[in-house]
């Protein structure tokens, strides 16, 4: 019986090569090196800081998650130590005992506790949630169906690292037809967990300690906690209101030789602005002139209704350095089903795949095959799922005039940003908590998404990723019940 | 463009051994490389998935029963209290629970001990954190822990020691005396421990699964991590998990958050149906792998291979080529490939050169280029295909016949 070898894993990718072995050798004998001079009674400075976790949900919560507590404190270790063992301990480093100072450092810029408490407070008050940036229907029947087929074949152990040969297929013909690139499935995609993954892998893969990255404020929330982890210097380019329009002169400040890359979110969350042929031009222009790469993050590119989507690798001299990204999830209302993709020139695919292969290794099998389906849906799917959201945006949106908010054009995406201060609260978290107690309706507050929270404090965020009845039920309630002060 | 990779990339590079997985695909080798079933996974946790996807459980979700199941059976298999609430991160996989735990605690510099041989990914992952991986060596044949070796290793600077148990590649259970050894280490030291026990309802004979964690002074120092995929052969699904200590599961929550966000939704519905399963399902589980094990060892044996260590646990036995052979690993098992058709992967890469070691301590690492490892999580069709194509090269001594060959 012969079965198909699909020798996939990390584990087959041993460094034999003498060169490399060297390479590595000469990195662990370094820090031999270290250690042999070093011993017991060393003392290791660890930092005393003791870190403020908080049990962290992000906006993609269901309203049925348990409330979690806030603030820990972190509980220190009850060291029973023996007369002996006390004795080596006098000799030991010193370090602290308590657990405070086990988490790492990267950890100080994770600081997201606004979804925690918004989805804790819409549970207790029973409120209609236009925060959380998923649908409360469902993925089509056919894309479904794909999935438990691929189940019921047993397509269910580890898939290919970089993604099952069908799926990678599938991207580069969707990519094809939606930018007009050709690009190589073997060597040019990497299937991952998700578009959150995507960036993760990419930033890991590609970013250095103390490399620049610029970002545009406001940024989905991932994006500046994966780069501190990468030791990134982040550097914020801030999207104004009313057309979020990119601050030309800005961008050409901020970006020099020094800039490593540009992270672009187009359709854009939180705003719905999409970039304009204009901008990423400037943008393109600035890149190729300071050799910096871009990092695109796409996922709403199918919900784009006032213009269309351009992708900026498709632009003269970009495609050599651009990582595009995108997920199944927005496009076919499958969410948690966390199959994404990066598509890039080799040697940058390369980096990504290194990464990805120790943060997940492989990716679920049969949601891929499920995928591969799913991009191969007709023209008319995508009609279909514009217009559908078109109508939810107009329910949205003309509730959201009719009540009193200031709203933003937002031209993609399944989100809208309003202006929320004719009701008078005092910033963006007041008007959210307001409005879900006193309203019964949720709303983000968009401070979150900026580097400087004060640049988002007139701002909150509405999504329209619901069936219209809840829709129009949230739109009812804020008509009855938010009085303009 | 070279200069755009991230230095911990670069040093990454693709192995010769990818050279061997292509030649075993032109030659449709019989696959005893892979670490996954070729068997259909439980029909009922297949349902449930099923189930879980009709019924629309398809968004973006955090199980709580899924935790709460965990916490009951880590109370159970385990005697550890852990709350369901705090103390547990779903992921996607164990790959990503173990990163999200190294990213949790690991900063630049911080040494992390390892045993070798070991997983490779163990490795790539610390270093991408920052992380210093130090090695262990476990002493052949029986692949036992020497506590001084172990103290010799740790430093000021060890953050954490990382134990796979049972472990692949060997199949080694570590036995009380050698986890109360490391336990001891980490509690004098102030370190952190990180388990991988993916096969922890793999265990051959009288062989329980003993998490670290349950070791006095140990939970609450402790991250186990572990997942859905052998347990249930369900490889690809991508359901994990990582068990700590409050305040680490929060930080490695905040970092699967960041990294995934969430495991896939309808297989953490599914996990659930599979968590439940009875104790019939474990022990029949148990049963086919041990004798899938016997199997393999008596097929080996067959060949001139002397077992000198049968595996206790996981699915992976590590032979050591018989004597009279001169081949290294990768020749024999490009031999193996060629010749009879069977495939099985080089032991090289599942050691690392502990320089320092080496030239404190003279000893022999020869044997590093000396070991096999075979899967044994293969249907029984599969693994009589392999007894008989091996069969077919054996001579009359019974020791595989394999000529180097001039390609």
């Amino acid at each position: 019986m012969q079965v198909q070898c699909t020798w996939t894993f990390p584990q087959m990718r041993f460094r034999h090569s003498t060169s490399t072995f060297l390479s590595l050798s000469k990195h662990l004998s370094e820090s031999f090196s270290v250690r042999i001079g070093s011993g017991r009674g060393r003392s290791c400075g660890y930092p005393s800081f003791v870190p403020t976790m908080s049990t962290v949900s992000t906006e993609k919560d269901t309203v049925s998650t348990p409330s979690e507590s806030i603030q820990k404190t972190p509980q220190p270790l009850q060291d029973v130590a023996e007369l002996g063992v006390s004795l080596v301990l006098l000799l030991l480093p010193s370090r602290e005992s308590s657990m405070g100072n086990r988490v790492a450092k990267r950890l100080e810029k994770f600081k997201t506790t606004i979804f925690t408490q918004m989805s804790n407070l819409a549970i207790k008050h029973g409120a209609i949630n236009l925060g959380q940036g998923f649908p409360n229907f469902d993925g089509p029947e056919f894309v479904k169906e794909a999935a438990i087929q691929a189940i019921n074949d047993g397509k269910n152990q580890y898939a290919r690292g970089y993604g099952v040969p069908e799926l990678n297929n599938a991207i580069a013909e969707r990519f094809k037809k939606d930018t007009g690139l050709s690009v190589d499935p073997e060597k040019e995609i990497t299937v991952t967990s998700g578009c959150t993954e995507a960036i993760a892998a990419t930033i890991l893969g590609l970013i250095n300690p103390g490399d620049e990255v610029i970002l545009f404020a406001p940024f989905y929330d991932s994006y500046e906690a994966t780069l501190s982890m990468a030791g990134a210097n982040v550097k914020c380019v801030t999207l104004r209101p009313p057309d979020f329009a990119v601050p030309i002169n800005e961008l050409k400040s901020a970006i020099s030789k020094n800039t490593r890359a540009v992270l672009i979110n187009t359709p854009h969350n939180p705003t719905g602005k999409m970039f304009t042929r204009e901008e990423l031009n400037v943008i393109a222009s600035l890149c190729i002139e300071n050799d910096v790469l871009v990092f695109t993050d796409e996922v709403y590119d199918k919900l784009a209704f006032e213009m269309d989507h351009i992708s900026m690798a498709s632009l003269p001299g970009m495609f050599e350095r651009t990582v595009t990204m995108n997920s199944l999830g927005k496009t076919f209302s499958l969410t948690g089903w966390k199959i994404g993709w990066a598509i890039a020139p080799p040697h940058l695919t390369w980096g990504v795949r290194q990464a990805h292969a120790f943060l997940t290794f492989a990716t679920s099998t049969p949601m891929q095959w499920a995928t591969s389906v799913a991009l191969r849906a007709p023209d008319s799917y995508y009609e279909e799922l514009k217009r559908d959201y078109m109508t939810k945006k107009a329910i949205l949106v003309e509730g959201l005039e009719a009540v009193g908010f200031k709203v933003f054009p937002s031209s993609g995406t399944y989100f809208v940003v309003v202006d929320h201060t004719p009701f008078g609260l005092e910033n963006d978290i007041a008007f959210c908590e307001y409005l879900i107690e006193e309203v019964g309706v949720v709303a983000i507050p968009t401070s979150v998404f900026y580097l400087n929270p004060e640049d988002g404090k007139n701002l909150v965020r509405f999504t329209f990723c619901k069936d219209e009845e809840t829709l129009k039920a949230a739109v009812k309630r804020m008509k009855e019940k938010l009085m303009r002060k | 463009m070279e200069e755009k990779l991230s230095t911990v990339a670069k040093s990454f590079t693709p192995s010769p051994i990818q050279e061997l997985s292509h030649l075993a695909q032109r030659c449709s080798a019989i696959n005893l490389a892979e670490g996954f079933p070729d068997f259909p996974a439980p029909a009922h946790i297949k349902t449930a998935a099923v189930s879980a996807i009709n019924s629309d459980f398809n968004q973006y979700r955090h199980v709580q029963g899924l935790c709460d199941h965990l916490a009951l059976m880590a109370k159970k298999m385990h005697g550890l209290d852990v709350n369901p609430l705090t103390d547990i991160a779903i992921c996607c996989g164990q790959t990503e629970a173990f990163a999200a735990a190294v990213f949790a605690i690991i900063d630049r510099g911080d040494e992390v001990v390892l045993f070798d041989p070991s997983y490779e990914t163990y490795e790539g992952c610390i270093t991408m954190a920052g992380g210093i991986p130090v090695f262990v060596a476990l002493d052949p044949p029986h692949w036992t822990l020497d506590p001084n070796k172990l103290l010799q290793s740790v430093t000021g600077r060890t953050k954490a020691i990382v134990l796979n148990s049972p472990q692949n590649p060997t199949g080694k259970v570590f036995s009380n005396d050698e986890l109360e050894t490391i336990a001891g280490v980490c509690r004098t030291w102030n370190c952190l421990a990180i388990t991988d026990e993916v096969y922890e309802h793999i265990t051959f004979e009288n062989e329980k699964h003993i998490s670290l964690a349950s070791f006095s002074g140990m939970q609450e120092r402790t991250i186990i991590t572990s997942s859905l995929s052998k347990t249930f052969s369900v490889t690809g699904w991508r359901v994990g998990w990582a068990i700590a200590p409050a305040l680490i599961a929060s930080a490695i929550r905040n970092i699967h958050v960041k990294i995934t966000d969430s495991a896939p939704a309808p297989f953490q519905e599914a996990a659930l149906t599979a968590l439940r399963s009875p104790p019939e399902y474990f022990e029949s589980l148990r049963r086919d792998y041990e004798s899938k094990r016997d199997y393999i060892v008596k097929l080996l044996a067959g060949i001139g291979f002397k077992i000198e260590f049968k595996p206790q646990g996981s699915i992976f036995l590590f032979a050591e080529i018989p004597e009279s052979c001169l081949l290294s690993d990768v020749e024999y098992v490009k031999e193996l490939i060629k010749q009879a058709g069977v495939v099985a992967v080089p032991g090289r890469g599942f050691f690392h050169t502990n320089l320092t070691m080496k030239k404190i301590s003279q000893e022999d690492f020869s044997y590093q280029e000396r070991y096999i490892r075979f899967a044994f999580c293969k249907s029984d069709t599969t693994l009589a295909a392999a007894a008989q194509k091996l069969g077919e090269l054996s001579e009359a001594t019974g020791c595989l016949k394999l000529h180097p060959s001039d390609t």
